[in-house]
C-alpha cells in the first residue's frame, strides 16, 4: 500500500510539472509583449524605448530557458513570481481569490444536492406521473442550456427587470454577512444547474435500480413503513453511485466557475486569470493554472487513494 | 408535500425584505461609479487606459486641467504664457498641498517634469517631454520651460491624465499626489474607495464625501448594475443600451462624437505604398452602414481627417475629402494600375465587436470596388503585436485624439515616428508631417488655422490613414447626479475630472 502510495503521489507531482511546463511554454510562443500591452492600453501608442527599458526591468529580455528555470527553481520553494503588470506577489493574489471560487463550487454543490437528490427520489418513486416528466425535461433542458445564457437571464430578470437582487458583485462576509449570501445565491445557482440535472438523474436511475432488487422486496415484505424502507434501504444504497459522480463532477465546475464568475461579477480565481491572459501578464496565468490543475490532480489523488482504501483490487491492478 | 397557506404569505412577505440587504444601497454622499475595467496600475505617469485615468484624475493633479467645457484651466499654475525669449513660464498658485501635508512647491513641478522626461522614463508623455531643454525656477513661485523648438501645444501636454505633478518624496510604489481624493481602500480586480482630501486647495471641493469605483468588465453586466440602481453612473455605455437608459425615466445619458474609427496601411510594400490606391479605399467606404452595423447609429461617418466638429480647424469641405464614391474610387485603382483588382488582408480584432463590424463592413464594401480582402481578426494582445511589425495589409483600429487640437493627432498622423501598432506601417506622407511640425511651433491663431487646413488637404492626398467613423461615447447615470460633465470630443476620457464638481442634487 505505502509503495502503490509512493507511486501515486510521484505520478501526481510529475504531471504538475508538465502542465507547468506546458503552460510556461505555450503563454510564450502565443504573441503578444507584454511591456508594449502594459504601455499601450486603450489604443494609445507607447514610445519603443520606453517597452524596451520596461522589457528590460520585468527581465523579459532573457532567454526563455534562462526564464523557465528561474520559474521552476521559484517553484520548489513556493514562489510563483512577482504579476508583471503591478509586481504583486502571485500567490498573494491566489490565496485572495482561490477561498471565493472554492466558496462558489462549495455553494453550488450544496444547491445541487438539495434540489437533485429528493427531486430524483421522487420522481423514480412516481414514475411516469406528471413530476417526473416535467422534472426530466427541465434536466435535460438545464444540461443543454449554456451557463452563460442562463446567468445572464437571470441576471435580465431578478436584477434588472423586478429588481429584487443585486446584478453582481462581492462583499466579504465579515463586512456584511446578509449581502454576503445575497450576492452569492445568483452565481450559485447559475454553478448548480448542470450539477442539479445530473444528480437529479443520477439520483432517479439508482433509486429506480434500488426499488426493483430482493432486499427491497425483503424489507417491504417485513412490513416496514414505507418512509423507513426509502431511507434506511432504498436511498443508503442509491447515493453510492450519486457520491462517486458529484466526485467526479467537482473538478469539472472548477472550469466552470469561470463564465459564472465573469457573467457576476463574482472576484474569485477567473477574473484575474481572464486579466492576465490579455495582459499577457506570465507568472499571474502560470501561477493561477497550475494552482487550477493542481486542485483537479488532488480531487484525483484522493478519489484514487479512497478507492483504493475500499476496494485492494485498485491497488493489486 | 403541501405548502401550507401561512408559510406561503410568510415567504411573499419575506421578499421586499431580502431584496434590501442585496442593493448596495448609498451612503449618503457617496457615488458608485461602474468602471469598465480594473486599472492594471495607477502610477501617475504610465499610461495605463482611461479606466485608470478617471480614477488618477482626482488623486493627483497637474498645472492645467480641462473645465467642463474642455477648455484648459489652472490648477497648480494660476497663469502661464511665454517670455520674450519663447520659453513657457507657468506662475504657481499658493497654498496647494499633498496629500503628505507638504507644501506644493516649484521644485517639486521642476523634479516631476524631469522624471517624465527622464532617460529611465517609461512614461506615456516621455517622447514630447525630451524637447524640454532645462526646468529653471526664477522664484518660488515660478516655472519657466526652455523647449528645444517652439511649441505652441506644450500646456496641454499637462491636462493628459498622464501627467501629474507628485512630490518629490514620492516613491516608485507610493506617488504622493495633491488631487481632491485619496485612495482609502481597494480590492484588486473589484473596487477602488476614494475619501475626500480634507486640505485640498479649492474651498468648497470635492462635493462628494467619497467614491466607490466598482468593476464591471462585461458590458452587459454594467449597464444592468446602473438600471438596477447598484450604482450611480457608469461610463462606455454599451452601444446597444444607449436607448434603454434613455427610456428609463429613472436614468439620464451623455454622450459626445469623440474617439473615431479608422482603416491603416502598410506601405511598405505594393499595393498600398502608393497613395491613389490608399486614396481608392478611402473613397471605396459608405460609412453610415459602419455607423448603422457597429455603433447602432451612434455615431457619424468620418470621410476626412479626424478633426473634431466645431473647433477653429474644421472645415465642412475638407471633412468630406473622402466621400462615398465607388466610382472613383475604381478609377484611382485604374490608374495605379490595379484594375484587375487587389488581393490583401485585413487586420482587426474579435475581441471588441466594434472592431470586428467595422471591418465586416469595409471588407464588403471595398470587395465592391475590387480588393478582396481576408479578414484577421486575432486577440488583442495579438493584434497589437502584428500591427506593430507590419504583419497586415489594412487595419482596422479604433483611436482618439490626445486633445481637441489638430497636435493631438500626432501620434497617428506622423508617420515618421517609430513602428507602432496604432500608425500606418511604413508609411511616408511627407507634407502632413510637415505641417503637423509647423502649426506646432505657430503660435497665431489665424495662421494655425491656415496651416491646419493646409494640413488637412495635404493627408487627404497622402491617406496617412483614412477615417471611417465617430463613434459616440456615453455615460449613463441616475438624474440625482448633479455637474458630472462628458467632456466635449477626444478629451471624453478625461471627464473623470469631473466628479470633484458632482454631487448629488
Amino acid at each position: 500500500m505505502t509503495r502503490w502510495l509512493i507511486r501515486r503521489v510521484l505520478v501526481s507531482i510529475a504531471l504538475a510539472w508538465i502542465v507547468a511546463t506546458i503552460v510556461f511554454m505555450a503563454l510564450h510562443l502565443v504573441p503578444g509583449d507584454p511591456a508594449e500591452l502594459l504601455l499601450s492600453t486603450g489604443g494609445v501608442s507607447a514610445d519603443p524605448t520606453a517597452v524596451a527599458e520596461l522589457r528590460e526591468k520585468l527581465g523579459l529580455e532573457r532567454p526563455l530557458l534562462d526564464q523557465y528555470v528561474s520559474f521552476l527553481t521559484g517553484l520548489t520553494r513556493g514562489d510563483l513570481g512577482n504579476s508583471l503588470v503591478d509586481d504583486y506577489p502571485v500567490t498573494s493574489e491566489i490565496a485572495l481569490r482561490l477561498p471565493r471560487t472554492l466558496e462558489l463550487i462549495f455553494a453550488g454543490t450544496i444547491i445541487a444536492v438539495l434540489i437533485g437528490v429528493p427531486g430524483g427520489a421522487y420522481a423514480a418513486l412516481h414514475r411516469g406521473g406528471a413530476f417526473d416528466r416535467i422534472a426530466s425535461a427541465t434536466a435535460a433542458f438545464l444540461l443543454a442550456v449554456p451557463v452563460f445564457v442562463l446567468g445572464t437571464l437571470l441576471v435580465l430578470l431578478l436584477a434588472q427587470t423586478l429588481r429584487l437582487m443585486p446584478a453582481g458583485g462581492y462583499t466579504p462576509i465579515a463586512q456584511n454577512a446578509t449581502q454576503h449570501f445575497t450576492l452569492l445565491a445568483l452565481p450559485a445557482v447559475a454553478i448548480a444547474k448542470g450539477l442539479a440535472a445530473i444528480v437529479f438523474r443520477m439520483t432517479r436511475a439508482s433509486v429506480l435500480d434500488a426499488l426493483s432488487r430482493d432486499f427491497v422486496r425483503t424489507a417491504r415484505a417485513k412490513g416496514l413503513s414505507p418512509t423507513r424502507v426509502l431511507v434506511r434501504h432504498v436511498l443508503r444504497n442509491a447515493l453510492t453511485p450519486v457520491l462517486t459522480v458529484l466526485g467526479l463532477q467537482m473538478g469539472t465546475l472548477l472550469g466552470g466557475t469561470v463564465l459564472v464568475e465573469y457573467v457576476f461579477n463574482w472576484p474569485g480565481l477567473s477574473t484575474p486569470l481572464l486579466r492576465a491572459v490579455e495582459a499577457r501578464d506570465y507568472p499571474m496565468v502560470v501561477g493561477i493554472v497550475l494552482t487550477i490543475s493542481g486542485l483537479f490532480l488532488l480531487i484525483n489523488l484522493i478519489m484514487d487513494i479512497l478507492y483504493a482504501v475500499l476496494d485492494p483490487r485498485v491497488r493489486a491492478s | 408535500m403541501m405548502i401550507s397557506r401561512r408559510a406561503l404569505v410568510q415567504g411573499a412577505a419575506a421578499v421586499p425584505f431580502l431584496s434590501i440587504p442585496g442593493r448596495a444601497q448609498r451612503s449618503a454622499g457617496i457615488l458608485r461609479y461602474g468602471l469598465s475595467a480594473f486599472p492594471p496600475n495607477l502610477q501617475p505617469w504610465v499610461s495605463t487606459g482611461a479606466a485608470a485615468g478617471t480614477v488618477k484624475l482626482l488623486i493627483h493633479r497637474s498645472l492645467v486641467a480641462y473645465d467642463s467645457k474642455g477648455q484648459l484651466r489652472g490648477e497648480l499654475a494660476t497663469s502661464w504664457s511665454i517670455d520674450e525669449k519663447g520659453a513657457w513660464v507657468f506662475k504657481l498658485r499658493q497654498g496647494a498641498v499633498f496629500h503628505n501635508g507638504d507644501p506644493v512647491t516649484a521644485e517639486d513641478v521642476k523634479w516631476s517634469i524631469e522624471q517624465i522626461g527622464g532617460e529611465k522614463s517609461t512614461a506615456y508623455m516621455r517622447a514630447p517631454f525630451q524637447s524640454i531643454s532645462a526646468v529653471e525656477i526664477p522664484d518660488p513661485q515660478t516655472v519657466r520651460l526652455v523647449t528645444k523648438e517652439p511649441l505652441a501645444t506644450l500646456p496641454t501636454w499637462f491636462a493628459n491624465y498622464n501627467t501629474f505633478v507628485l512630490s518629490r518624496k514620492s516613491t516608485a510604489n507610493e506617488p504622493i499626489g495633491c488631487g481632491p481624493f485619496r485612495i482609502a481602500a481597494q480590492e484588486r480586480g473589484t473596487s477602488i474607495e476614494l475619501a475626500p482630501f480634507d486640505k485640498f486647495y479649492k474651498p468648497g471641493f470635492p462635493k462628494l464625501k467619497g467614491i466607490k469605483f466598482v468593476v464591471y468588465a462585461d458590458d452587459n453586466l454594467r449597464q444592468a448594475a446602473l438600471m438596477s440602481g447598484d450604482v450611480d453612473i457608469i461610463e462606455y455605455v454599451p452601444w446597444q443600451s444607449m436607448a434603454a437608459i434613455e427610456k428609463e425615466p429613472r436614468l439620464k445619458l451623455d454622450t459626445v462624437e469623440g474617439p473615431f474609427m479608422c482603416v491603416l496601411f502598410n506601405a511598405s510594400k505594393p499595393p498600398f505604398n502608393d497613395p491613389r490606391v490608399r486614396r481608392a479605399v478611402a473613397h471605396a467606404v459608405k460609412r453610415d452602414d459602419i455607423v448603422k452595423a457597429a455603433f447602432f447609429g451612434r455615431g457619424k461617418p468620418l470621410e476626412g481627417i479626424p478633426i473634431t466638429p466645431g473647433t477653429p480647424w474644421f472645415d465642412e469641405k475638407l471633412a468630406q475629402g473622402w466621400n462615398y464614391d465607388p466610382a472613383r474610387a475604381k478609377a484611382l485603382l485604374a490608374e495605379a494600375g490595379y484594375a484587375n483588382g487587389i488581393q490583401a488582408t485585413m487586420l482587426a480584432t474579435a475581441q471588441y465587436g466594434m472592431h470586428k463590424d467595422t471591418a465586416e463592413v469595409t471588407q464588403q464594401y471595398l470587395a465592391a470596388v475590387g480588393i478582396q480582402c481576408e479578414l484577421k481578426l486575432p486577440d488583442w494582445p495579438t493584434r497589437v503585436n502584428m500591427g506593430g511589425r507590419g504583419q497586415y495589409d489594412l487595419a482596422i483600429h479604433g483611436l482618439s485624439g490626445d486633445s481637441n487640437d489638430p497636435d493631438g493627432l500626432t501620434p497617428y498622423l506622423d508617420t515618421s515616428q517609430p513602428a507602432n501598432y496604432s500608425r500606418s506601417f511604413g508609411l511616408s506622407a511627407p507634407r502632413t508631417k510637415e505641417l503637423m511640425d509647423r502649426g506646432r511651433a505657430e503660435f497665431d491663431l489665424a495662421k494655425r488655422v491656415a496651416i491646419y487646413k493646409d494640413m488637412q488637404r495635404a493627408a487627404l492626398e497622402e491617406v496617412p490613414m483614412a477615417g471611417l467613423a465617430w463613434r459616440e461615447q456615453g455615460f449613463g447615470m441616475d438624474k440625482s447626479v448633479k455637474g458630472f460633465s462628458n467632456l466635449p470630443g477626444a478629451l471624453t476620457t478625461s471627464s473623470g475630472g469631473t466628479l470633484e464638481e458632482t454631487s448629488f442634487g
